[in-house]
C-alpha cells in the first residue's frame, strides 16, 4: 500500500484517453480541438515535470518526515474514517493552495504554465508545471503530516487528487447529472476556471469537491451564452517550453531590479499587479466588465422601451 | 530477508526511472505525432479589417480603434488607439494580443514587407506583420 502512487499507475490511461479524444475527435464523436505544437508543448511540459521535482524531492520529504515525527496524534491507517478525513483535508488543503496560486503572484509564476494554453483538451492537463516545488507550496500539506497523517498517506491522497482531476480538461463532456455537478468539480466546472472571459476569472478552485468553492464564494456556473475563451488575459506569444516555464519568473525578476523597493507588491501581490496601478489584475478586469455591464444595461432597456 | 546494497538498490531505482522516461517521451512523440494527423486545430481564417476588429473588440473591450492595418497574408494586425498601438500576431490556431506605446510601434524595423515589433514582453518576444509600407505617413509622428 505505502509504494501505491496513483499517478505512475494512471499514465497509460492518460496516454490513452488523449489518444482516444484526438481520433475521436477527428470521426466527429466528440468535441475537442488539438493543435500540434500547443499538443507538443503540453505534452513536454508535463514529461518534463516529472524530473522538475526530483532535486529537492529529499528536502520535501524530510519536512514531511519530520512533521511526521512531531505529530499530535497517532491516526490509525487501518481505520476508514482516517481515509476519509484525510481525502476532505487533502481536498480542503489543495483549494488553498490552488487559490493562493492564482491570486498571488510569486506562486502564480509557478503555476501559469498550466493555463498558458489557448486550447482546452485532456493534453491540457498534462501541461504541469517544472517549478512547483522551488515554489514551496508542497509547505501546505505539511500541517496535515504534523497532525498524524503519514507521509505516504497524504502523498496517495494528492496523487488520487491528481489523477481526478486529469479527466474534467475536456471540451468533450458537457454537463453531468445535477447531483454530481453540485458536489464534484466537473469538467463544466473546470472549464470556467480556465477561462479568461472576465466573468469567469479567479473561480472553481477546486481539486474533487466543488464544494469548498460553493463554501468559499468562488464558486461561478458555466453559462451556456458565454462561451469559455481559453488561456491567459495576455496569453503567450510563443510556443518555445522554456519561456512558458519560465516567463512569469522571469517576469518578477526584471520587476525586482527595475524597482526593488517594490519586492513585497512583486512577490505577493496579484498577478498584473504594479506600484501605480497601469497594469491588469483579475479584479480591475472584472471591475471593468462589470462597468462595460452596468453602462450597457440601461441602454438595452431604452432600446427595448 | 534479502540484503541488496544500497548502490544496487539506488542503480534499479535509476534504471526504473530512465525506462519509465524513456516510454514516456515515446508516448509524446505518438500523440504529437497522432495530433499532427488529426488535422483538428480550430478554424482560424485569415484577418481582414471586420475580423480584426472583432478581435480587437474582445481582446481590448471599451478601447476605441481609430484606424487597423491588417497584415497582407491576414496573421496580424496594427491598429491605433489613442496614444497606443494595440497589435494582434497570430500563433498556432489563435491569436496573441498586445498594446504597446504607438512611438515604439512606428520605430519598429520595416524591412522586405515584414515589420518586426519588438514587444518587449518575455511572453511574447516579438510579433512580425507583413505589411505593404509602414510607418503610415500621416500617423507616423
Amino acid at each position: 500500500m505505502k509504494h501505491f502512487d496513483p499517478v505512475t499507475l494512471a499514465t497509460p490511461f492518460f496516454v490513452l484517453t488523449v489518444l482516444l479524444e484526438i481520433v475521436f475527435a477527428r470521426l466527429g464523436w466528440l468535441k475537442a480541438r488539438y493543435e500540434t505544437r500547443d499538443t507538443a508543448v503540453s505534452l513536454t511540459m508535463g514529461l518534463i515535470s516529472t524530473l522538475a521535482g526530483l532535486p529537492l524531492a529529499a528536502v520535501v520529504a524530510t519536512v514531511g518526515l519530520w512533521a511526521y515525527q512531531h505529530r499530535l496524534f497517532t491516526i490509525s491507517t487501518d481505520a476508514w474514517w482516517a481515509w476519509v478525513a484525510v481525502f476532505l483535508l487533502e481536498d480542503v488543503t489543495y483549494y488553498g493552495f490552488h487559490r493562493i496560486s492564482h491570486e498571488r503572484r510569486i506562486w502564480w509564476a509557478s503555476h501559469v504554465n498550466h493555463h498558458s494554453s489557448q486550447h482546452y483538451n485532456l493534453g491540457t492537463a498534462l501541461r504541469q508545471t517544472w517549478t512547483g516545488a522551488v515554489a514551496g507550496t508542497w509547505l501546505l500539506w505539511v500541517p496535515l503530516m504534523f497532525l498524524g497523517f503519514p507521509p505516504w498517506m497524504v502523498a496517495i491522497e494528492k496523487g488520487i487528487s491528481l489523477v481526478y482531476q486529469y479527466w474534467v480538461h475536456t471540451e468533450a463532456i458537457r454537463r453531468l447529472p445535477a447531483w454530481f455537478e453540485a458536489v464534484f468539480n466537473t469538467p463544466s466546472h473546470h472549464r470556467v476556471h480556465h477561462a479568461r472571459n472576465p466573468r469567469y476569472l479567479d473561480k472553481n478552485y477546486a481539486g474533487i469537491l466543488i464544494v469548498w468553492d460553493r463554501m468559499f464564494g468562488t464558486f461561478q456556473a458555466e453559462l451556456d451564452d458565454e462561451a469559455c475563451r481559453y488561456g491567459l488575459v495576455h496569453n503567450l506569444g510563443t510556443f518555445n517550453p522554456l519561456r512558458v516555464a519560465f516567463h512569469e519568473w522571469i517576469a518578477i525578476a526584471q520587476d525586482l531590479l527595475r524597482a526593488p523597493r517594490h519586492a513585497l507588491g512583486w512577490l505577493f501581490g496579484p498577478p498584473g499587479w504594479s506600484p501605480d496601478g497601469s497594469r491588469e489584475t483579475s479584479a480591475s478586469l472584472k471591475a471593468q466588465w462589470t462597468a462595460r455591464q452596468a453602462a450597457d444595461t440601461p441602454a438595452a432597456g431604452r432600446e427595448a422601451a | 530477508m534479502t540484503y541488496v546494497p544500497a548502490d544496487a538498490s539506488f542503480r534499479a531505482v535509476t534504471h526504473g526511472l530512465y525506462i519509465q522516461l524513456a516510454g514516456s517521451a515515446a508516448a509524446v512523440a505518438v500523440l504529437v505525432a497522432v495530433a499532427a494527423w488529426a488535422n483538428i486545430a480550430r478554424s482560424a481564417p485569415p484577418l481582414d479589417e471586420e475580423r480584426a476588429k472583432k478581435l480587437l473588440g474582445v481582446e481590448f473591450p471599451g478601447r476605441e480603434v481609430e484606424r487597423v492595418w491588417v497584415a497582407v497574408d491576414g496573421q496580424g494586425a496594427v491598429a491605433k488607439s489613442g496614444g497606443m498601438a494595440l497589435v494582434l500576431c497570430r500563433l498556432g490556431d489563435g491569436f496573441v494580443a498586445r498594446q504597446i506605446p504607438w512611438a515604439q510601434a512606428v520605430a519598429a524595423t520595416f524591412r522586405d514587407g515584414r515589420l518586426t515589433i519588438d514587444l518587449r514582453d518575455v511572453a511574447a518576444p516579438s510579433a512580425v506583420i507583413s505589411l505593404p509600407s509602414w510607418p503610415p505617413k500621416s500617423l507616423a509622428a
